[in-house]
């Protein structure tokens, strides 16, 4: 593994673990916000900041993957 | 107030008689009105969109030179995820920065950058002037424009800025001081 591999495998894993952290402080605010205002699209609007959640989550778990893969 | 002149339209930024509601809503306070900003004015941010893809796009070529096929996949994978994050941010950020004008005052919630809350209200009987502004060519095309909300004393006035039919936003609030002060 030359030193360029290991530079990327610590960006990518930070960059994924700073996504993560964001997705569940925006899906945080998401709820402070359906609070605030209660409208007919507010479950759409939950489960599109769930789905991001997921994804975060998904990415941060390939990216872990693929530091002991790639 | 069912006679309004313009009925719910442009893309849920111009709701009359909405079934929303709002955390410091009253017992019997009904809403009338919930406005948001204009769909044009969210123009910057589509197009910064489609320029960020297209360029993801182009970037892949020369990816190509210094990566190998995994790395480029990971890189794409998070590029197209930030940029999707990037849309859902500006979505949510123009769906829950709204004006309310309802039967007992009117209301600006606004979401800095998602978030900072902070919401302004002005009392109906509280209300001294209503202003519109709008011009140039775009805001005239689409009729769009800014409504200033001035309020007696020291309490804070009430800005709706780019919202759809503003003449309308404005003469159901006229219509509703009317009402409140019994011409």
């Amino acid at each position: 593994m030359d030193f360029k591999d290991i530079i990327f495998k610590v960006i990518i894993l930070l960059a994924s673990v700073f996504y993560y952290l964001y997705a569940l402080v925006i899906s945080k605010q998401v709820k402070i916000m359906n609070k605030t205002l209660e409208d007919e699209h507010n479950k759409f609007i939950l489960f599109v900041t769930s789905l991001q959640v997921t994804a975060s989550l998904i990415i941060l778990i390939i990216v872990l993957l693929s530091i002991f893969f790639l | 107030m069912e006679n309004n002149i313009k009925k719910s339209s442009t893309f849920y930024s111009y709701c009359v008689n909405p079934q929303t509601k709002f955390d410091t809503q009253e017992d019997g306070e009904k809403v009338y009105l919930l406005l948001r900003s204009h769909p044009f004015t969210q123009i910057g941010w589509i197009m910064s969109s489609i320029l960020f893809f297209i360029i993801l796009f182009i970037s892949n070529f020369f990816l190509q030179n210094f990566f190998n096929p995994g790395q480029i996949f990971i890189i794409n994978l998070f590029f197209i995820v930030i940029i999707f994050s990037y849309i859902w941010f500006n979505i949510l950020n123009w769906y829950f920065n709204v004006g309310i004008i309802t039967s007992k005052r009117v209301i600006d919630i606004d979401f800095y950058a998602v978030l900072y809350k902070e919401i302004t209200n002005a009392q109906l009987g509280r209300i001294e002037d209503t202003t519109v502004k709008s011009g140039g060519y775009i805001e005239s095309f689409f009729d769009y424009g800014s409504i200033f909300v001035q309020t007696a004393g020291t309490e804070a006035n009430v800005e709706f800025i780019d919202v759809p039919h503003p003449s309308d936003a404005v003469q159901i609030i006229n219509k509703l001081l009317s009402k409140k002060h019994g011409f």
